[in-house]
């Protein structure tokens, strides 16, 4: 009876322990309870029972293994201690690249959602054919500067010139527009020829098309964005007529949102013959280049015989829509280049490498330092990207260079001053765990800068190193020094300490 | 190197223990008259801090005698310069636990 009891309470026992031991962290489970039935085996045996069975002995055992759960929940408290010490210190290099791709997911999702980034972002919608130049007056020098008389162009035309095998010319001028309702608007309109865009290649990327034959009416194309100002984006005003100052047009199609490249800005485009162009409305002309005439490209540039009758020493420029179809990348590729070079000017590109010691990072330590540099400069380059974009293009409706000028100015500044904070954060991060080195402590005194050591001393709150920035740099100290910490300085951060 | 303001009473009595001889948690608990709840956790917290090391029995010398391996500990020479440090905080500690030398002598 005495030894089916002892069994009984044996096995309690030890599910007692089994209990208790699913408190403790899995990586230390098995070993915590096999050092407790170790220790009850032993304690049974050093204090056995009188006749086979004692209360007393028992109730000792049971207290013991009841204690376990204390051991437990002390084991569990520790080790939840240990992990939020390691996770509440700030400056982790995790926390660094969690905030740098946060921000890259927040510009990108912006650039995702404004309308003129994403017109931008995509130069298939506004490339050219290739070949194109705009024929300009040497005697300008505004290359968006109106400079071609209708007759030159005319005359132009009735040449035969080797390098040129089309021609388009547009003027601008603001037209009463009757759309059937009302009110009379004044639209931005451009008189173009009507091979204008088939000379540009647009007619493809048309959003919206009439179906109808083109016939002796003229016909006019819609800018996208007055087709969704005046008509409410209703594809049923496609073949329908206004009229647009004297003539009546019928409304071919609409122009995607900044498929227009060139100079002057257009609400519609009235198609119509050369025959009815002005011979003193200055405007400009648009050419396609043959091959010989691309050969003869010299710096975005070609030289046209310009045919004008009261000047004949006049020539012409063609120059070449380069500048205006180059696209965001190659904007941001030049001001990248731009804050390299000007890098240097505004902080040391120095990480500050020397150190005190003979002791050295591992090489994968090292490794680890100059990927997670890579992952902040690309991150960096990414924000850079798409924050300019977004502050360039939150507005815009259609090609500015304004907006041009903004995305380079404000990817050269993020770039730059994003590169200048790399390198800072870089320098003061501790080459063992990458966290930023905390507590500043203002070391020796200004007046004794040649006698003795002064300047700032940081620690890394993991004790892996001393951070020694010099106060005035000399001769002997001129950059930053890295000092690795050996394991004499473990206790100072062990925390909530012994015991 | 622990400095003698960290190491508590109950960690100076179970470093004291250990050094007079009482090498594994049983007999601390025995020694010391501390619960099972408090001495197991704070010997954790011990080797932790490199103050005692301890070591698994090998399994031969176990299954040979019919028992179950014991977990053993033993003072480090950092555990060692710390109990001195902590017998002149704690002058009762020798006296309540009489160190291996002291008892054979």
């Amino acid at each position: 009876m005495s030894s089916a009891l002892r069994s009984a309470l044996g096995g309690m026992n030890r599910g007692i322990l089994h209990c208790a031991s699913r408190l403790v962290p899995r990586e230390q489970r098995a070993d915590w309870l096999r050092e407790w039935n170790a220790e009850l085996w032993h304690m049974r045996r050093s204090c056995p029972p009188v006749d086979g069975f004692g209360w007393k002995s028992e109730g000792v055992a049971a207290a013991f293994c009841l204690g376990a759960f204390q051991d437990a929940f002390c084991v569990r408290h520790l080790c939840r201690q240990g992990s939020q010490a390691g996770s509440s210190q700030h400056g982790s290099a995790r926390e660094c690249l969690l905030c740098l791709g946060g921000l890259l997911a927040v510009s990108y999702i912006l650039a995702c959602v404004l309308p003129g980034v994403s017109m931008e972002s995509h130069p298939s919608h506004y490339q050219l054919k290739p070949g194109l130049v705009l024929l300009q007056s040497e005697l300008f020098t505004d290359s968006s500067a109106a400079t071609i008389h209708g007759q030159q162009f005319l005359d132009l035309k009735a040449s035969r010139q080797r390098g040129i095998d089309g021609l388009a010319f547009y003027r601008m001028a603001k037209e009463t527009v009757s759309t059937g309702v009302d009110a009379k608007p004044k639209w931005r309109v451009a008189h173009a020829s009507l091979s204008l865009f088939a000379l540009l290649g647009a007619p493809a990327t048309f959003s919206a098309v009439s179906n109808e034959p083109a016939g002796a009416v003229p016909t006019v194309v819609l800018s996208d964005e007055l087709w969704r100002r005046q008509f409410g984006g209703n594809p049923k005003v496609i073949g329908s007529v206004v009229r647009v100052g004297r003539n009546a047009a019928k409304v071919l199609g609409v122009l995607p949102r900044g498929s227009w490249r060139l100079p002057g800005r257009a609400d519609a485009w009235l198609l119509q013959p050369d025959s009815q162009i002005p011979r003193g409305a200055v405007g400009y002309v648009v050419a396609h280049l043959t091959r010989f005439g691309r050969s003869e490209i010299y710096d975005e540039r070609v030289h046209i015989n310009g045919f004008v009758p009261d000047d004949p020493d006049e020539d012409l420029w063609g120059v070449s829509f380069g500048e205006r179809t180059r696209g965001p990348w190659t904007i941001f590729r030049f001001a990248i280049f731009l804050a390299f070079l000007a890098l240097p000017a505004i902080t040391s590109v120095s990480l500050g490498e020397s150190c005190f010691s003979s002791h050295r990072p591992s090489l994968m330590k090292n490794l680890y330092r100059w990927i997670f540099l890579g992952t902040k400069i690309a991150l960096l380059l990414s924000i850079a990207y798409f924050a300019s974009l977004d502050l360039s293009y939150w507005n815009a409706t259609g090609y500015s260079e304004l907006s041009e000028y903004a995305q380079l100015a404000s990817s050269f500044f993020i770039c730059l001053f994003g590169m200048r904070w790399v390198l800072l954060d870089q320098r003061e991060r501790c080459p063992v765990c990458l966290r930023r080195v905390t507590h500043p402590a203002q070391v020796g005194q200004a007046s004794r800068t040649f006698l003795a050591w002064n300047g700032t001393e940081l620690i890394c709150t993991s004790g892996h190193t001393l951070l020694h920035v010099p106060g005035l740099p000399t001769s002997w100290f001129g950059t930053q020094r890295w000092m690795y910490l050996d394991t004499s300085w473990k206790f100072l951060f062990a925390g909530t300490g012994v015991g | 190197m622990v400095s003698e303001a960290k190491l508590s009473h109950t960690a100076a009595i179970i470093l004291q223990a250990i050094s007079s001889g009482c090498v594994y948690g049983f007999s601390i608990m025995e020694m010391t008259g501390l619960p099972s709840g408090t001495v197991y956790p704070a010997m954790r917290r011990l080797e932790r801090d490199q103050l005692i090391s301890s070591r698994w029995e090998r399994q031969s010398i176990a299954d040979a005698e019919q028992r179950p391996a014991r977990k053993y500990y033993k003072l480090t020479s950092t555990g060692r310069t710390t109990l001195e440090a902590s017998r002149k905080r704690y002058p009762l500690l020798e006296r309540m636990i009489p160190s291996e030398e002291a008892r054979s002598l």
